[in-house]
């Protein structure tokens, strides 16, 4: 009888032993989400496509296209980099667009990329890039006669004439591209990025459009200085520095 | 005793051991033979990729694709209807017309003879001829198309979902398209002129006035040969010849170096067919073989890249029209076109 009482509180040990879940058992997740959101705005406001907006040189003006590509993303601690992405490609002309890339838990004090593509990559051949992949020619930014694409794609309307209330028809088109307009950015925030196992952190860039126009020193006028498309060195530079200056982080 | 039950998993086991994985599954490509490729006498063999031999199935599907005018957003345009086979696969526009009949700012030039060349366009902006093939179907003034969109709307279609998967092994995208259109232009082989057949020892192939021409066309005075050299008739090199002061929207090769110094050069064009590939130079301004050599006669308008090469000459009437029969010899006696 005392042997069958040990028994059944044997099997009952282990029933409740199969039963119980054990949590220690669980792996910690090493890795967690790190999301970049891009944020195109005017003045502060969330760009809106065909508004007419006035810009530096008081000119009425309407923004039709924003696209561009980041690359070579990537995080730092000092002791070891996390290379996120070599290209990724971005169509801002709707508002914020966000990717997510799986990031080492871990603080990470320095967030950096390149606005536009490295040379390796730029001139390869695009047939090789399939339907979604950031360098598909589907996407629009491949300058197929320079087989280069294009890292920042600006296009609009724009009136100099700042009374009228004319429909605007004058068009610009600025394109950067090719190796001479490849420029970092530090996208690093205030205070180091922290990601915690199977968490995400967000890292949030707001793109002031209307700095396209102008720096502390000098400044765009669409008037004179409306087209970039590998003919216009000079200003796709200009233009490069504005874009860059526009970024900040938060 | 292993029994059969023991047979059993042991052969499953030697199956499953020969077995291939789904992505390594080799696919037929019956048929898809190496093309034999019709030479002149004494030309090179034209150098391929390796990642694109010259198979028979490659330039079959290429030829498909190169005369099909769904390569065009609204089906109206294809690779042919600029590059036209009779005219050695030129336009005789000064520019194409292209998508809704918009037009861009440069002559369509003769496709013979592209196996042998370096960098494409006038320009020299693309380095290979397969990523050349993208350029046209996207161009908003040619066929305004979108590559991926071609492939997903011909995939299914014979003959390209056959000769696809027989060339490349693999269902029609981006990557066969430019690889089999640039290997069917790879063929468009031009070596077969009364010219070539002179050069080859046939002395009685070019009548006396042609050999006057061509007297007069290797001569130092007029110095064609120094860009119009070698079995292409063509250095494939870059170079003003003063057609203009100020190029301006059209800079040619500078569009692509961003080096003043390369301010309207523009690849030297084969003279062959050059009878069939009117008007001439870059942009197509020069309706006739007189204009050209009229132009070449003044040595150029002097811009500041005018290449040293550039010379003036005189020439009578009578030697103009030696020398425009001498390239008039320059057309081949057979088509171009070896793609059954």
């Amino acid at each position: 009888m005392r042997y069958i009482h040990l028994a059944s509180l044997a099997l009952v040990i282990l029933v409740l032993a199969g039963c119980r879940e054990d949590e220690s058992v669980k792996p910690e997740p090493t890795t967690g989400t790190l999301r970049l959101t891009l944020v195109p705005e005017w003045e502060g406001q969330p760009m809106q496509r065909f508004t007419e907006y006035r810009n530096i040189s008081d000119y009425r003006m309407t923004i039709e296209l924003l696209k561009m590509h980041l690359g070579e993303i990537r995080l730092t601690n000092g002791d070891a980099d996390a290379y996120l992405a070599d290209a990724t490609y971005w169509d801002l002309g709707n508002g914020p667009v966000s990717q997510e890339w799986a990031v080492a838990k871990g603080t990470w004090p320095a967030f950096q990329a390149a606005l536009g593509i490295r040379p390796e990559l730029n001139y390869a051949d695009p047939a090789a890039y399939g339907p979604g992949h950031p360098l598909n020619v589907s996407n629009g930014t491949y300058w197929n006669w320079a087989t280069g694409y294009r890292f920042v794609m600006f296009e609009g309307r724009y009136d100099p004439d700042p009374a009228s209330t004319a429909t605007l028809i004058s068009a610009f088109a600025i394109h950067t591209g090719m190796d001479t307009c490849y420029t970092e950015l530090d996208l690093t925030p205030a205070t180091p990025i922290v990601i915690e196992g199977g968490r995400t952190t967000e890292v949030v860039v707001r793109i002031a459009v209307d700095r396209f126009f102008y720096s502390s020193s000098d400044n765009i006028d669409l008037a004179t200085e409306n087209t970039a498309h590998g003919n216009n060195v000079p200003l796709a530079l200009k233009f490069t520095r504005y874009v860059k200056d526009s970024f900040s982080v938060q | 005793m292993i029994g059969r039950a023991g047979i059993a998993v042991v052969s499953l086991l030697v199956l499953a051991s020969c077995h291939k994985d789904v992505g390594e599954e080799e696919v037929s490509v019956s048929g898809n033979t190496p093309f034999a490729l019709q030479l002149p006498p004494g030309f090179p063999v034209p150098v391929t990729p390796a990642d694109n031999p010259l198979t028979t199935a490659s330039v079959q599907l290429g030829k498909a694709l190169f005369f099909d005018p769904r390569l065009s957003r609204d089906g109206s345009i294809s690779c042919a209807s600029c590059h036209l086979p009779a005219l050695a696969f030129s336009d005789p526009a000064r520019v194409s017309s292209g998508f809704q009949g918009r037009t861009g700012f440069r002559n369509s030039p003769t496709l013979a003879n592209l196996a042998y060349h370096s960098a494409f366009f006038r320009d020299g902006g693309v380095p290979t001829l397969e990523q050349q093939v993208i350029a046209p179907i996207h161009d908003a003034v040619e066929m305004d198309h979108d590559i991926n969109l071609v492939a997903a709307m011909l995939r299914d279609v014979e003959p390209y979902k056959q000769l696809s998967q027989q060339a490349y092994g693999r269902a029609l995208d981006a990557w066969v398209i430019t690889r089999s259109i640039a290997n069917y232009e790879r063929t468009l082989i031009s070596g077969w002129s009364r010219y070539d057949r002179y050069v080859q020892g046939e002395a009685n192939a070019l009548t006396e006035q042609e050999l006057r021409g061509l007297q007069l066309f290797t001569s130092a005075e007029l110095n064609c040969t120094s860009c119009h050299s070698g079995f292409d008739l063509s250095d494939h090199a870059f170079h003003n010849v003063g057609q203009y002061l100020d190029y301006g929207t059209d800079p040619g090769r500078e569009r692509i170096t961003l080096q003043p110094g390369d301010v309207g050069k523009f690849k030297t064009p084969t003279l062959r067919n050059v009878a069939l590939t009117a008007p001439y130079m870059h942009d197509g301004r020069m309706p006739s073989l007189k204009h050209v050599i009229d132009h070449f006669a003044s040595g150029g308008l002097p811009h500041t890249n005018l290449d040293p090469e550039m010379r003036t000459f005189t020439l009578s009437d009578a030697d103009k029209a030696d020398l425009i029969a001498f390239l008039e010899s320059l057309t081949d006696e057979r088509p171009l076109d070896q793609v059954p």
